[in-house]
């Protein structure tokens, strides 16, 4: 098997998840981005376990939704907290720490 | 077909659980109808002629998505487990029970500080 | 199939911190408010001593442990104890109540609306925040995890079992409540976003080497031929993940927003601990698993320790909040350790982690004095508030001016010491120019660190100043040991030289 398409993929969408996180201005799509990211990392992972025929890419797999799952609970906590003092989600209104 | 028995003895024992769960909740629960009950999603979200202004999701929206997330984990894990488990032994046991423990905290957490309690 | 063996010996340390945290939790649920505080704090110190003294009776231990995912050695023995040692002073300052009137540092509630009803209730109450604690240990867990990895999957749930508390942590400020959760906030997406790219890189190395632990990964440089593609941009990507961690230029833009917005005391333990983990964890990566192909990744990184330093001083000319001039010499410092980090021998592991014990001792320090400045706003960190703070109180700002002097190198104190043995590993592993370049930068630094001394005792103090506060036991003993390390590891730094010198022997 040649895991060359899967990787193409995968580096497509960590592309598609970097730009998120750089463009976008809500906190919640950004923060979507990251998590699009933490998949395309999963695929290139589980392709190379196929590639070298052994588990361990799969199990990287398994401990990276758990991180991403962790990481949810975290990331919607600071973004409700803002969201519900300031009534938006937006990166630019949380600006006060400008120099 | 003998071969066949455990796994329809399986679905009978489901079946009735399930059924059996439902019926006892409906027998021994409280009989409360309001407005919140009556609504055709339970987990927040408005139907869709919404409020003027935009539909507001309440906080608990996320606390529930929160609490799906430790089990969702748990399964993660349990499955692969669960494929093989008698090859795992011993170690893969305990180490199973060590983690469900752990997996137990946080939730005990959220059960103690009210999470759980939907108003 | 057998059943794989765990070192518990040695994992000790490591397991004694992350069951603290967990019964930290289990407090949280079921012992009565009133009790909570007390209740948390003993634990985290119990639980941080008897980690510590178990790391101490493990001195000297070469274990590959877990079945090959972490590794006990020297490197992350003496980081483990010196991250220990750190928290512990730390905890001081997170227990301190005589600062704040109506409590320590630290929201009643994180979840309550600032300005709200429901929070002036919970003040007025003197609730305190106690779930900082069982946080704490998860990131202290994390840290003393990250240095010890000795696997790619272990290394990034390490980044982020220290990193997801961090974020919390410094949403949880009691006073500036908006800036402390916009803080997380950048913290937050920044910190995922880096540790995405992290693990984007490892999966390339894991394709490229087709096995996890770093042994395995030194061997496959010399066995897989034509694949240098993956490895290289594997490489990249890792130390991308890294740098952004230690706040190296240019992935240092979340320091100075975080380490201001934070809680005083959380950015003392972060600005110290993190780094120290992070460095640790990525001189483990680059010399064990990446050490054969380190004529690729050192120009990358000698242009970042060079962009490093420069960035880090100059900017830290323009700054007018003191927390914020303390974040960039931080990055600053990151810059020097990047120098020794470069030279990739065993002179340059023992530099780094002398450099990276007296660095962390002066920085809890430093932001600890910090709280003591007040008025009736808070902590005044206005520059221009500090102005004739020497007449009004000589002690605190003389501790405050070793500290300052010990970031600019200055003989008999503890980075004087620290910086000559970076500088000295640099120029035997070859980068000379780099040293040049770092004396400069420390030359601008000196600069800023003696303004703020000048305007602490040569100008005149301003109308309606801000008062020292008289802080418990607690932060006094704990700044007065950062003071005291400070000027003996300056005087006489043999010991903890040699020490780290014993220690800088990587197990492979």
């Amino acid at each position: 098997m040649s895991p060359t398409p899967y990787l193409v993929l995968s580096v497509i969408l960590f592309t598609i998840g970097g730009a998120g996180v750089l463009l976008r201005r809500n906190a919640l799509v950004a923060f979507m981005s990251v998590e699009l990211m933490l998949n395309a990392a999963n695929l290139a992972f589980v392709a190379f376990a196929r590639m070298h025929g052994n588990l361990d890419g799969q199990i990287v797999a398994f401990f990276v939704m758990v991180v991403a799952a962790a990481e949810v609970v975290v990331g919607l906590a600071i973004i409700v907290t803002i969201f519900r003092t300031r009534r938006s989600a937006s990166v630019d209104d949380a600006s006060l720490l400008k120099l | 077909m003998s071969l066949y028995a455990p796994v329809i003895g399986l679905i009978i024992i489901a079946a009735l659980f399930a059924v059996g769960s439902v019926v006892v909740s409906t027998v021994v629960g409280p009989k409360r109808y309001n407005r919140a009950r009556l609504d055709s999603y339970e987990c927040g979200v408005e139907p869709t002629p919404q409020p003027v202004g935009g539909g507001r999701f309440p906080i608990k929206y996320y606390l529930t998505a929160m609490t799906f997330i430790i089990f969702d984990i748990e399964i993660i894990f349990l499955y692969p487990w669960a494929v093989r488990f008698d090859q795992l032994g011993v170690f893969g046991f305990l180490a199973m029970v060590t983690f469900i423990v752990l997996i137990s905290v946080p939730f005990v957490y959220e059960w103690r500080r009210g999470g759980l309690d939907w108003d | 199939m057998t059943a794989p063996t765990l070192e518990y010996a040695e994992l000790a340390p490591l397991i004694t911190v992350f069951g603290a945290a967990v019964i930290g939790v289990l407090i949280e649920a079921f012992v009565p408010r009133r009790a909570r505080h007390t209740v948390q704090v003993v634990l985290a110190l119990l639980a941080l001593v008897a980690s510590l003294v178990q790391v101490i009776a493990l001195a000297g231990t070469e274990v590959v442990a877990a079945v090959g995912a972490v590794v006990i050695d020297g490197p992350a023995l003496f980081l483990q104890g010196t991250i220990l040692v750190l928290s512990i002073i730390s905890i001081a300052f997170f227990a301190e109540r005589k600062l704040e009137a109506g409590g320590d540092a630290f929201a009643p509630a994180a979840s309550s609306l600032p300005g709200s009803d429901e929070e002036r209730v919970l003040v007025r109450e003197r609730r305190l925040q106690t779930e900082i604690y069982p946080l704490m240990l998860f990131a202290v867990a994390g840290m003393m995890l990250f240095p010890a990895a000795n696997d790619l999957l272990i290394m990034f749930i390490a980044l982020e079992v220290l990193s997801l508390p961090l974020y919390l942590m410094c949403g949880m400020a009691r006073r500036r409540r908006l800036l402390s959760h916009e803080a997380a906030l950048k913290y937050f997406l920044l910190g995922a976003f880096s540790s995405a790219v992290f693990l984007f890189g490892s999966a390339f190395v894991y394709g490229f080497a087709g096995s996890l632990r770093f042994s395995e990964i030194s061997t496959a440089l010399t066995t897989e031929i034509g694949k240098e593609g993956l490895l290289l941009s594997g490489v990249g990507l890792m130390a991308v993940g890294l740098l952004f961690k230690v706040g190296a230029v240019p992935f240092h833009a979340w320091t100075p927003d975080v380490y201001q917005g934070a809680p005083t005391p959380v950015t003392a333990f972060m600005a110290a601990c993190t780094k120290l983990a992070a460095f640790g964890a990525m001189v483990r990566l680059f010399y064990v698993a990446f050490g054969g192909v380190r004529s690729d990744w050192q120009p990358m990184l000698w242009a970042v320790a060079i962009a490093t330093m420069v960035v880090g001083a100059v900017v830290a000319l323009t700054q007018t909040d003191i927390k914020r001039m303390l974040a960039y010499s931080s990055i600053a410092h990151a810059g020097f350790v990047l120098t020794a980090l470069v030279a990739a021998d065993q002179t340059a592991t023992a530099a780094i982690l002398f450099y990276l014990a007296t660095y962390g001792i002066a920085t809890l320090g430093a932001f600890a004095v910090v709280t003591l400045v007040r008025d009736s706003g808070g902590e005044a960190t206005h520059l221009s508030k500090w102005a004739g703070l020497g007449k009004r109180s000589p002690i605190v700002a003389g501790t405050f001016a070793l500290f300052l002097l010990a970031f600019a190198g200055i003989p008999m104190t503890s980075g004087f010491v620290g910086k000559l043995s970076v500088f000295a590993a640099a120029i035997d592993g070859g980068a000379t120019p780099l040293v040049i370049v770092g004396v400069l930068a420390s030359a601008v630094a000196a600069f800023f660190y003696v303004r703020v001394i000048v305007l602490m005792f040569f100008s005149a103090p301003a109308e309606e100043g801000p008062t020292v506060a008289v802080p418990s036991v607690w932060t006094t003993v704990g700044i007065s040991l950062g003071a005291a390390a400070t000027l003996l590891l300056g005087l006489v730094p043999g010991p903890l030289l040699d020490l780290a010198q014993q220690a800088a022997v990587f197990v492979r």
